[in-house]
């Protein structure tokens, strides 16, 4: 495959990485968050390249319309707007982009080098097939996946939920001093 | 569209196999339920249902036995070992779940809320502990982890509970991320997810000399090193252990641990002899540095809590140990001293939940000065827990660490094993300091009264302690399900 | 197209994700590096399950990720917003109460 879907892919790929650089390196949390928001949609892109037209979907509803949405919400809600410095100091650069800069080498690395057996690639819808798998043979994974919702959900609740009955104890002075 | 072929024999055969999960699930629905009808006052009524609950679960796991069944087109597999694993995560439950008829009542975790997540993560466990495809292990290495990161920040307005819980968060999910990347990369290299699928191919040198395959089980066990806090990834076990509800952080100890070394021992003794070579040198240094720098952090502490965190950082090297030599003798010896650590880090918990008045600085070992003589009953238990996590004869601590460092000398291990010894006589010192403290040490004026325990609790502590003693008076039947356990496994 | 194209870009979100997640001390953008780490797995799974295997088994492992990815996202956010409500910053070092 040229041309013009080449170029396509080469822009998606960029668009992924090099959000997920500003995702990494910009100091304002804000504008690290939205740069994420163009990371998923990159991904997102990738996915349609790799003929999953039903995870490309998913990703965009769900990671796009409601992880993002949630982070977001934790950024505005855990800074202090009124304070002008919604900034991010981090520590330790330099040691942390030198095992990143070397894992990358050795992972890239062994992508490039490896001889994968590929086979030709088909481009077929695969929303009815996923379905199909959830209910067959991925049963068990799809129903212990309710149970981890379940899960999440109780424990969220439980733990943004205000106290019941008695009011808040006195260890939160505690904390707040 | 061809309407789905559904296997109707092969899908109850499926739900026959995960009866005990599927029991575990139901009572924390259960109990959810439960709370929204019962008053306030019934509330420990919810306690004694998830004790019920789990008391079945592990009738129904007595009852499919040792035989091997597999489930769902080979997603999971019910053997010797599943039973094993699955016996010992159940009894943890059990008797987390007997020692909170009285620990919810003096720190108001008398929640429905709290049962329930304690039962879905057990229900993870079992899963990883069952699994013989990564899906499954992955998935249910989340549903227990999930409900553990919100059981930490259970005391909500408790500053270290949540700093805790946030901490165990951010590094768990990170660590599951490196845990998916060595999966997809070990997906890459083999083409199925499948555990036994994988091992059989690993006779063929394309596969364990393929660089994305040892990539692959490299992320893939500093996945599961965060999990069960092997040194350098144990940064997050102090103030987890610490920060948690105390029920939790005995309940983390004891059953996490299990369910994590189930999956490993799965993974390593079914893929690791082809790549030996170039894996045991890794474990061996994982092993040697989590015992050493476990025991020596644990020397430093004054609270009994943290103290017992770098314990068990320390414990899960000792556990390693046995995974490095591998094999049957290896793997048994791993199999009984996760069932042993159980029951002496529950027992151990327990005491210092009646000891301790409140959570934070009623942890600190000076509250523990005197109380020997005078409540000799908690002062025996106590002694007798420690002595046993010290690795001392005539209890069930010393005979796991001899099959684990025996393992290893069989292996060819001698330098790791006279390590471990070396070890165990290290933490020897700060076992034994509380013990000093509660005998010798005069009691300070005006020394707190331990709470009365419920006679559920008494039940626990006295269950753990016999569980302590007899194994490691008898250990015999024990040793011998835990190899037959093995065997099932590499057969 | 090749599928080392592919792995190529994963590892580089992978390494992002890693750097972000070492480096920040903002508990929320630590989330952030964790997402990304966890959408470099699935751009993985997903291009293996296309070049590799005729079955869709990395495809579906892929689901599940997102299915995690948005279980983490949710219990994050409660924990989070519940220590911010208790200390006022969400920050890993200066939440400091407890110490080795």
């Amino acid at each position: 495959m040229n041309g013009p879907s080449d170029f396509i892919f080469y822009a998606a790929a960029a668009l992924t990485v090099g959000s997920a650089i500003l995702v990494a390196t910009l100091p304002n949390i804000i504008y690290a968050a939205v740069a994420l928001l163009f990371a998923f949609a990159g991904v997102a892109g990738l996915y349609v390249f790799l003929s999953a037209d039903f995870l490309a979907a998913t990703q965009v509803l769900v990671y796009v319309g409601g992880i993002l949405v949630l982070i977001l919400f934790a950024v505005f809600l855990s800074n202090r707007l009124a304070d002008v410095k919604i900034s991010n100091p981090g520590h330790f650069h330099l040691p942390a982009a030198a095992v990143c800069l070397v894992l990358f080498g050795v992972l890239s690395y062994t992508a490039v080098s490896t001889p994968f057996a590929v086979k030709t690639a088909v481009y077929l819808p695969t929303t009815a097939d996923i379905g199909e798998m959830l209910m067959t043979r991925y049963l068990l994974p799809f129903e212990v996946a309710s149970v981890l919702l379940l899960a999440a959900l109780i424990g969220a609740a439980l733990l943004s939920r205000p106290e019941r009955g008695t009011p808040e104890k006195a260890d939160m002075e505690e904390g707040r001093g | 569209m061809t309407p789905i072929a559904m296997d109707t024999g092969a899908l109850v055969r499926g739900l026959y196999c995960i009866l005990p999960e599927m029991v575990v699930i139901g009572t924390a629905i259960l109990v959810l339920l439960a709370d929204l009808l019962l008053p306030e006052e019934g509330k420990k009524r919810l306690c004694h249902l998830s004790v019920a609950g789990v008391a079945a679960a592990i009738l129904s796991a007595l009852w499919l036995g040792p035989g091997k069944i597999e489930g769902f087109s080979g997603m999971i597999v019910h053997d010797g070992m599943g039973l094993f694993f699955t016996l010992t995560i159940l009894a943890a439950a059990l008797l987390t779940l007997m020692m909170a008829t009285g620990y919810s009542e003096w720190e108001g975790t008398q929640k429905g809320e709290f049962y329930a997540l304690i039962l879905l993560s057990t229900s993870g466990m079992l899963f990883m502990a069952e699994g013989t495809d990564l899906m499954t292990v992955f998935l249910g290495l989340e549903t227990l982890s999930i409900p553990i990161y919100c059981l930490v920040g259970f005391h909500r307005g408790r500053m270290r509970s949540l700093e805790g819980a946030m901490k165990y968060f951010l590094l768990g999910a990170f660590s599951s991320g490196f845990f998916l990347y060595g999966i997809a990369l070990m997906y890459a290299a083999a083409g199925t997810t499948r555990i036994p699928v994988i091992a059989s191919m690993m006779r063929d040198a394309r596969l364990y000399g393929n660089p994305v395959f040892l990539a692959g089980i490299g992320l893939l066990l500093v996945g599961f090193a965060f999990k069960v806090s092997l040194v350098p990834f144990h940064m997050w076990t102090p103030d987890a252990y610490e920060g948690a509800p105390t029920l939790v952080t005995a309940f983390m100890g004891a059953a996490v641990k299990a369910a994590a070394f189930a999956a490993l021992l799965r993974v390593v003794l079914l893929t690791f002899p082809a790549i030996l070579p170039a894996m045991s040198g890794v474990l061996w240094v994982l092993a040697a540095l989590t015992m050493t720098v476990g025991n020596f952090s644990a020397l430093l502490q004054n609270n009994m809590k943290r103290m017992l965190a770098y314990s068990s950082i320390a414990h899960a090297g000792y556990i390693l140990v046995g995974l490095t030599a591998g094999g049957v003798a290896g793997g048994q010896a791993v199999l009984f001293y996760v069932l042993v650590y159980a029951f002496m880090n529950l027992g151990a918990f327990g005491v210092i939940m009646l000891v301790a008045q409140r959570e934070d600085d009623g942890y600190d070992i000076d509250n523990f000065a005197g109380i020997g003589f005078r409540y000799p009953v908690l002062g025996g238990l106590l002694s007798l827990f420690l002595v046993s996590l010290a690795g001392i004869p005539p209890t069930a601590g010393f005979v796991g660490k001899f099959y684990l460092f025996g393992a290893a000398v069989r292996s060819g291990y001698v330098g790791l094993a006279v390590l471990g010894v070396l070890n165990s006589a290290v933490s020897v010192y700060y076992y034994l300091r509380p013990v000093v403290s509660m005998y010798m040490a005069p009691a300070p004026e005006g020394i707190p009264v331990p709470r009365p325990p419920r006679s559920a609790f008494s039940f626990a502590l006295c269950a753990s302690a016999a569980a302590v003693l007899l194994l490691g008076v008898m250990p015999a039947s024990a040793l011998e399900f835990a190899e037959r356990s093995v065997l099932s496994l590499l057969m | 197209m090749t599928l080392d194209k592919f792995l190529v870009v994963a590892a580089a979100l992978f390494c992002c994700g890693l750097y972000t997640v070492m480096t920040r001390r903002n508990a929320v953008a630590v989330l952030m590096g964790v997402e990304l780490i966890l959408n470099a797995a699935n751009i993985n799974f997903v291009a293996f399950s296309h070049f590799l295997s005729r079955v869709m088994g990395g495809q579906i492992f892929a689901v599940f990720v997102i299915v995690l990815a948005a279980a983490e996202a949710a219990v994050a956010l409660a924990i989070f917003l519940r220590l911010f409500a208790t200390t006022g910053t969400v920050e890993v070092d200066t939440a400091d109460q407890l110490k080795g």
